[in-house]
């Protein structure tokens, strides 16, 4: 998942803890080792590296490029799981390093949803071209956990992968779970919600930019233009009934730019929005 | 984007989501941002029996939650206090005179009747600021200041504590120490100890304004035992330095017989107390240690919270206080809470009932109620509800009964037919709410 992974649950014995643990470890390695591009011999390899023949996919996996399609539609065509490889003209170490526009309109040519044919359970893309379910995998992994533990009546219990959290239940003697919302700063809550049911997720990472003649470039690349979203949020936090509705909600605010904040009035969500 | 209605987008998401995980979508989202704020506000009413004393006091705290467990505190009292305080002279079989603390004007006490000086009346404002922060991983400091201010008397205190974590956080040990500065402006100037009660209008024997300081500190150490029981032991040592006269307290002077106080006559012309009365006398310092033990035991929603503490000073005042409080979850978000607390202790070495004339005079001599050999006990019950908004309210009534005895040594003739301590009651009334 690139973060840390944690479970905070109530069991009161340490076996049962144990238990709600190896489960939620044994679910996020699984959705690791499936969908992470960076393994070899996954889902995700065949498809990047099928060189243009199709591939046929699994149940799991329909599901999760169906779900990438509405995101698609939904973003009219900035969420777009094809977008990965405008990596290798941006590198975002928060130096001044901006590519050259013909060098990113190059790598563009293999980027679009559009050009992929989907036809469940077959997929079929351009060679070079790569999917990455990177930005679903995590959100879906907590969820999937957390309807786990449900599952096992394993009590009131918090996943949290990297800040992207869900909880099963509302805590037995606390009322509410305390959530601290990392700031600019490692370590430095910057605020805390008292979250009863449902997920938050964020997204932005404040360290991830490139910053050249005063002008400040995010990480996150609009895959129309190759681009990065002009005056995008720093962060943007949302809660929702599930860990994979807050994270799409916040990645399609961060998408808006600088309409992030009347994008998310709209939505009729709890969410908070960092400049 | 968004040409499309945007409130479609998150229907349209809700119901991918949907189909992605599959059933068991759980309870909707409920998430709010901590407010910044919260505020504990109650309302007491403290009245004692009779004509005595009652307290009306409001008092409200905010706290500001920073992120990292810093917290502000800061708290505002009020008390209104009315009613009338036992002055330490004895009953007798005639009526009595006395002139009122201000040296101004004299006040009746019917023959037989305790003598309460009435013009008790007064209001506290009482202010707190602390300031709590983590030091590193496993401390946690806390320092403060507090002030207030009555017409007679004004506090200023500094404190400071710390508290570290040992032992995987089921140890904690913690130091405090509290500093106050206190000065007594007494009505009419503070009395010289143990000078007679003047005629209205004499105030020869004032000495004005008086101060003291106070210096506290505590050791203590908490256990958590098991999931079920945390233990507690302090040790707390008090030092008291300068004016612990109670300015407005006497002590009658009696006949070596008949135990009677000695009759007086005021100044033809001027008011005066009819009998003979000294101010008091305390020592100018005071030393006490005392022992704390607690037990809070968890037991399926239920807990006991169980007390002892142990108080010995250099005025030779020992205490014991026991407190018990059981909270009784009652459905999902209500409970009852019984509360009984015994109290005993013994009077100081220089407690009087009164002072015979033909006995040399003492250096230290009060005949302050307080300062006797008594019993206490509180009794009651708090009844505590979760408001729809999610907020704490509770009601707390009790009861404080307050009997005790003056050593048969000090009854002298007629004053073995009174009641020489008499029984105080009070009842108290809370409420709370805390949002």
């Amino acid at each position: 998942m690139g973060s840390p992974c944690e479970l905070v649950c109530e069991a009161l014995e340490r076996r049962a803890a144990h238990e709600l643990s190896s489960i939620v470890a044994a679910e996020a390695w699984r959705i690791e080792d499936k969908f992470s591009r960076y393994l070899d011999g996954n889902i995700v390899d065949a498809i990047n590296s099928a060189g243009g023949r199709p591939v046929e996919v699994d149940d799991e996996t329909a599901q999760l490029l169906d779900f990438a399609v509405t995101l698609y539609e939904l973003s009219e065509r900035r969420f777009d799981i094809t977008s990965g490889v405008l990596r290798q003209a941006w590198h975002f170490d928060g130096s001044d390093r901006v590519p050259a526009d013909s060098r990113v309109q190059a790598v563009l040519e293999l980027v679009g949803w559009h050009r992929v044919a989907w036809q469940r359970p077959l997929l079929q893309m351009p060679r070079g071209m790569e999917i990455d379910l990177g930005g679903i995998a995590k959100e879906y992994a907590v969820d999937r956990c957390a309807a786990l533990l449900r599952e096992q009546g394993g009590g009131p219990c918090l996943v949290n992968f990297g800040g992207d959290l869900a909880v099963t239940e509302p805590p037995a003697q606390r009322v509410r779970w305390k959530v601290a919302i990392e700031g600019e700063r490692d370590g430095e809550a910057d605020r805390i919600v008292d979250l009863k049911q449902g997920a938050l997720a964020t997204s932005g990472d404040a360290r991830r930019f490139l910053l050249k003649n005063g002008v400040r470039y995010s990480h996150i690349l609009d895959p129309t233009t190759g681009w990065p979203v002009p005056d995008a949020p720093r962060s943007v936090t949302v809660a929702a009934d599930t860990c994979t509705q807050a994270g799409m909600i916040s990645t399609l605010a961060m998408l808006e730019g600088a309409g992030a904040e009347a994008f998310l009035d709209a939505q009729a969500v709890t969410s908070w929005c960092r400049r | 984007m968004s040409k499309k209605d945007n409130r479609s987008i998150s229907a349209a998401l809700a119901m991918a989501t949907c189909s992605l995980l599959g059933s068991g979508i759980p309870a909707p989202v409920d998430a709010q941002e901590e407010p910044e704020w919260d505020f504990n506000t109650s309302l007491l009413y403290y009245g004692e029996d009779g004509d005595r004393v009652k307290d009306y006091s409001v008092k409200a705290i905010a706290r500001r939650m920073f992120v990292d467990d810093r917290v502000l505190s800061l708290s505002m009292t009020v008390d209104s206090l009315t009613g009338a305080t036992p002055n330490g002279a004895i009953r007798q079989d005639t009526a009595q005179t006395f002139t009122r603390p201000s040296g101004n004007a004299a006040y009746d006490v019917q023959s037989g009747v305790l003598p309460l000086d009435d013009t008790f009346l007064d209001t506290r404002v009482a202010l707190t600021a602390n300031w709590q922060q983590p030091v590193g991983e496993t401390s946690l400091v806390n320092v403060g200041a507090s002030a207030s201010k009555e017409y007679d008397y004004t506090h200023f205190g500094v404190n400071a504590k710390i508290a570290r974590d040992f032992n995987k956080r089921n140890t904690t040990l913690a130091a405090g120490i509290a500093l106050s500065i206190d000065s007594l402006d007494p009505v009419g100037g503070a009395p010289a100890p143990l000078t007679p009660m003047l005629d209205v209008g004499d105030t020869s024997n004032r000495i004005g304004n008086q101060d003291k300081d106070v210096l506290d500190v505590v050791l203590g150490v908490t256990q958590v035992v098991n999931r079920n029981l945390v233990v507690q032991a302090n040790y707390s040592y008090s030092k008291s330095d300068g004016y612990l006269t109670d300015p407005y307290k006497v002590l009658s002077i009696v006949d070596g017989t008949t135990g009677d106080t000695l009759l007086r006559t005021p100044t033809p012309g001027v008011e005066g107390p009819s009998h003979q009365v000294l101010f008091e006398s305390r020592p100018g310092d005071r030393t006490k240690h005392s022992v704390y033990t607690q037990a809070k035991y968890y037991m399926n929603g239920k807990v006991l919270d169980a007390s002892y503490r142990y108080m010995t000073d250099d005025w030779e005042i020992d205490s014991h206080t026991v407190d018990l409080r059981y909270r009784w979850p009652v459905g999902e978000d209500r409970y009852i809470e019984p509360h009984l607390r015994l109290y005993t202790q013994s009077e100081a070495e220089f407690y009087r009932l009164s002072l015979v004339d033909s006995d040399p005079l003492p250096v230290f001599a009060s005949a302050d109620y307080r300062l006797g050999n008594f019993d206490a006990v509180t009794a009651g019950a708090k009844y505590g509800w979760k408001t729809s908004n999610d907020n704490d309210m509770s009601v707390r009534l009790e009861w404080y009964r307050q009997s005790g005895s003056v050593p048969a040594a000090q009854v002298v003739g007629n004053q073995a037919t009174r009641d020489n301590y008499p029984d105080l009651n009070a009842v108290i009334l809370q409420f709370s709410y805390r949002f």
